[in-house]
């Protein structure tokens, strides 16, 4: 796909996988792409922050202290009052998974970089692994009563049946809802973002048009307000339904 | 810590205090619901409807489409026409009303009973 040349925008084109380092291994590509590459930086300032963050120990925290110490008192509130004190088991999961997401919804809304998280592949995949984790350990702890959580109590024997179609159908519906949710609204986000962008340079070449281009410009300007709003709401959203689907693994029934 | 005897002493006071302060603090959070720090992120209630909204459309969609891949499947397998297609799109569909009536019924990150 040809880069924007010349007037025209081409809103999709910063999210195209490019390879950095071609690889091939055992018949499979391994390339190390800019996908990998940002997956990378966002492992690192994950690590950055919580490592050199907590280095201190201060009982007074500096800045990075402070902002390690709430990520973790709010991921921990909040597996703690969405799935109990047995869903903590579970908490490194659940802050890995809302550090990661987090961390590149946000590095993806600096200029020239690759958003991870707007690949449906990496966000099914983490839809996956939550709903995986789900049913293993549901069948782990439970056995076969986990079995339970698609026959609700209290429905006639008739409707039976049709009630836990729906509950099946519900429950194979939540990994598409989750990794589409995100995936969604990080793309729709960006896309956005480079069409009203796209609007100021055009603005600015049509002549005296070019006075409209501050509009378009403003748009800009709060849409990337909006932007980091959604950024973190989705992350946000993302941990506490897997907090949610956990725990109907640990209390199938509820 | 000054000589060992004060030392274990103080360290057995800490202790102590240390329980004391972590008893009450569980007796509060079990006390309190875990409102307050949810708002957090979602403080501005442009945040909460917003993903609340999104929340309600990806799960209404996402029942269809599961409920319609499951007839589309069904139907290429057992070839018998649009019949599963038809069957598994109107339970998809009230799938997709099932996920909304559930976040309608227990809002976003409620403290669940019996979750302890």
């Amino acid at each position: 796909m040809a880069a924007s040349a010349g007037n025209t925008i081409d809103p999709i084109h910063q999210f195209q996988v490019n390879k950095i380092i071609p690889l091939q291994m055992f018949g499979h590509d391994v390339s190390f792409t800019n996908a990998s590459l940002f997956m990378g930086i966002v492992v690192l300032a994950i690590l950055g922050l919580m490592v050199y963050g907590t280095r201190a120990r201060a009982m007074v925290p500096g800045r990075l202290q402070a902002a390690a110490e709430m990520s973790y008192e709010f991921v921990a509130s909040t597996v703690r009052g969405t799935a109990g004190h047995d869903g903590m088991r579970f908490f490194p999961f659940v802050f890995s998974l809302f550090m990661f997401v987090l961390f590149s919804n946000l590095i993806g809304l600096v200029p020239y970089t690759f958003t991870v998280t707007s690949q449906i592949v990496v966000t099914f995949a983490f839809a996956a692994l939550v709903i995986l984790t789900v049913l293993g350990y549901g069948f782990y702890k439970h056995g076969l009563h986990f079995l339970k959580l698609f026959v609700p109590s209290g429905v006639s024997p008739a409707l039976l049946w049709f009630v836990m179609l729906i509950e099946i159908i519900s429950f194979l519906s939540r990994p598409i809802s989750l990794s589409v949710r995100l995936f969604a609204n990080m793309l729709a986000g960006h896309i956005t973002l480079k069409v009203f962008g796209g609007f100021v340079a055009m603005l600015l070449g049509a002549g005296a048009w070019a006075a409209l281009a501050p509009l378009p410009l403003l748009g800009v300007v709060a849409l990337t307000a909006l932007e980091l709003l959604v950024a973190v709401l989705q992350a946000y959203v993302f941990a506490i339904l897997t907090c949610v689907y956990l725990n109907d693994a640990i209390h199938p029934g509820h | 810590m000054t000589n060992s005897e004060g030392g274990r002493d103080d360290d057995e006071a800490l202790k102590a205090r240390l329980e004391r302060l972590s008893r009450a603090l569980e007796e509060r959070q079990q006390r309190e619901p875990v409102r307050g720090d949810i708002v957090d992120v979602s403080a501005s209630s442009t945040g909460r409807a917003l993903s609340l909204g999104i929340r309600v459309l990806s799960e209404f969609v996402a029942g269809i489409i599961v409920g319609g891949g499951i007839g589309l499947l069904l139907d290429r397998w057992l070839s018998t026409g649009p019949a599963f297609l038809i069957v598994f799109l109107a339970l998809g569909t009230a799938a997709g009303f099932w996920n909304v009536y559930r976040i309608a019924a227990a809002p976003t990150g409620g403290p669940r009973d019996g979750a302890q």
